[in-house]
């Protein structure tokens, strides 16, 4: 599903002063995986999650996604690829305010080729925020939802185009230790009944236990890929 | 749900940046369309009034240009006078194909003998005339009798009337001409016979009697022969013809033309500067908006959405902002200008006719358009920067 041949990312902070945010790393994760990337901040692990979803361009080896090198991919291509293939679950609240909650859910679907939401896609939304239990709130606006409920939006819209790969970086680190329950609980549920791919990144190792593979990460190194 | 309709949303989600974008949009085309209708509207004036006038050259006493100009433009009334004779002596310049005199006259003001006070008056001759006579067989059909007059197109009867009284003299007003946005309008045209008959009644009737010099004229139309050059003509008028000064009609107006050339170069400075600072100003808020976006556009950019998708989104927020401020400010400017048009005219000084339906629709389609060309392009460098930027530099804060 997910390859990772020689991946480093260097950032540039100044004229001569860069920082190493992941050292050349190979990894592989197999469909139906679950994986958790556990870390303490500044380890590299939301950068890594940002390669593997193509969202930064690594300063050297190559991302493989379903078989394709998502850098020898056009713009188009590759941002058809992600929103077709990935769903994305954010640390910050990524939902749009000026946009009521089902017309976040159906967002990606402006994207695709036709430009425009069907009605089978705003169904399917619906069905989606009946999964996550936000039926009753479809026509509210995100300031109307509290943090759990927004990431449970969120969770509905990043499942909309039934991706293959699910990622999610610090999905639970706004919340409280009961919400964080329920939706690490959601996870779950979503990656028994449909069999996803999912990567998700935390500092709370104790998350680890709701994964099938845990991978650690310090310095930019990853330090036990769990194979 | 489509772009168009997230890129509405965003601009009802950030209303006072949006508002600031529109108002811009707004001042920029309200400017562009008044300054635009007032020049245009200057230039069909003038040439209006010179196809009502009908003359290749309007021969006026000399020092007398200026006032004739005014008085013709601008409706200031005038008297001016010179010899009779002079128009035998230019109907023998050769070239010179038709002479006709005319009489210009003023009403009373603050008298009652008089209903349209300080009103200027134009005299002709039917049995020379080529300026009036020919329209008046195209509306009225036929000559003016005694006591009928003609009007400018602000020309009426009083309310409860059925005449205009001038010095004491009922006259009856037969038909009024079309605009033309200068003095012309409210200038009333009548036949010498009707004058000498009002004058020979004023001696009783009016407070102050209405005098018209014996074998005076105070200005004289002449029409130059197809195969003559009217520069030429007027040359030789001013060689031949003592104390006198001839007017060729492309000539005609000038102090006018340069007070609105004059007029044209300040306004458009001040449509550049302010052209430049909206630009600017836009610029900045879309710059400053891209950027407190960053992290919505690096999600969009996550779900799939392209650097075209971004860029376009911007830019329609932008389109939509242009349209919205340009048409707002198109149609307040022509609303403006119609209410104001009698101020604009006394502070401008310079003559005005409202454009026709097709002109101003023009006009209006022009100014939206270099509203929407500007706020567009005043977007496209934020929005191109934010479009092409990495989604997770996008995202970080």
């Amino acid at each position: 599903m997910i390859e990772l041949i020689e991946v480093s990312k260097t950032y540039l902070l100044g004229k001569d002063q860069q920082v190493q945010a992941v050292k050349p790393t190979n990894l592989q994760i197999q469909s139906g995986e679950f994986v958790v990337i556990t870390g303490r901040s500044g380890s590299g692990k939301t950068t890594l999650l940002n390669l593997i979803a193509g969202l930064t361009r690594p300063t050297s080896g190559s991302v493989l996604l379903d078989g394709h090198d998502l850098w020898s991919l056009s713009d188009k291509e590759q941002s058809l690829l992600r929103n077709q293939t990935v769903g994305f679950i954010f640390q910050f609240p990524s939902l749009l305010p000026s946009l009521r909650v089902l017309d976040n859910v159906v967002l990606p679907t402006i994207f695709e080729e036709s430009g425009a939401v069907s009605n089978e896609k705003y169904a399917r939304a619906k069905e989606l925020l009946a999964t996550v239990g936000l039926s009753d709130k479809l026509r509210a606006y995100p300031r109307q939802l509290s943090a759990g409920q927004q990431q449970r939006v969120v969770i509905a819209r990043a499942l909309l185009n039934q991706p293959k790969l699910l990622l999610a970086d610090e999905p639970t680190s706004n919340l409280d230790e009961q919400t964080e329950t329920e939706i690490m609980e959601l996870f779950r549920q979503i990656h028994t009944t449909t069999g996803i791919t999912m990567v998700m990144v935390t500092h709370t190792s104790q998350l680890v236990r709701y994964g099938t593979r845990a991978i650690s990460m310090a310095m930019g190194q990853v330090l036990n890929s769990g194979d | 749900m489509n772009l168009n309709l997230l890129a509405w949303n965003n601009i009802r989600g950030s209303a006072f940046r949006s508002l600031v974008v529109a108002l811009s949009a707004l001042l920029v085309a309200s400017f562009a369309v008044s300054t635009t209708m007032i020049m245009r509207g200057a230039e069909n004036s003038l040439r209006l009034a010179l196809e009502r006038l009908g003359a290749d050259i309007l021969v006026v006493p000399q020092g007398a240009e200026a006032s004739a100009e005014t008085a013709l433009l601008m409706g200031v009334p005038a008297e001016m006078w010179m010899p009779q004779s002079n128009l035998e002596a230019i109907a023998a310049i050769p070239g010179v194909e038709k002479v006709s005199p005319q009489i210009y006259l003023t009403t009373l003001e603050d008298a009652a003998c008089c209903s349209a006070p300080n009103m200027f008056l134009v005299v002709f001759d039917p049995a020379t005339d080529f300026t009036i006579t020919p329209w008046l067989k195209q509306n009225v059909g036929g000559e003016l009798k005694l006591g009928e007059v003609v009007g400018g197109h602000y020309v009426f009867t009083p309310e409860g009337a059925e005449n205009i009284l001038i010095y004491g003299y009922f006259v009856t007003l037969v038909a009024n001409m079309e605009p033309t946005g200068t003095g012309l309008d409210q200038t009333m045209f009548f036949t010498l016979e009707t004058a000498r008959d009002i004058s020979r009644i004023s001696f009783s009737r009016a407070v102050t009697p209405l005098v018209i010099p014996e074998n005076q004229v105070s200005a004289i139309m002449v029409k130059v022969a197809e195969d003559a050059v009217p520069s030429e003509v007027a040359i030789d008028i001013l060689q031949n013809v003592p104390n006198v000064t001839p007017i060729e009609s492309p000539n005609m107006f000038q102090a006018y033309r340069k007070q609105m050339s004059g007029l044209l170069s300040t306004v458009l400075v001040v449509m550049g500067i302010t052209w430049l600072l909206s630009f600017v100003l836009i610029g900045l808020v879309f710059s400053m908006a891209a950027n407190e976006r960053r992290r919505e556009i690096g999600v969009l950019r996550a779900l799939g959405a392209t650097r075209g998708h971004v860029l376009r989104s911007l830019l329609a927020e932008a389109g939509i902002l242009a349209l919205v401020g340009g048409s707002s400010g198109v149609l307040l400017a022509a609303l403006g200008i119609f209410i104001f048009r009698k101020t604009i005219v006394e502070s401008v000084g310079v003559p005005f006719i409202f454009p026709s339906l097709p002109s101003l629709l023009l006009q209006i389609g022009a100014g939206v358009a270099l509203t929407l060309v500007s706020v567009t392009l005043a977007a496209l460098l934020p929005a191109y920067r934010i479009s092409r930027m990495e989604p997770s530099s996008a995202m970080r804060e």
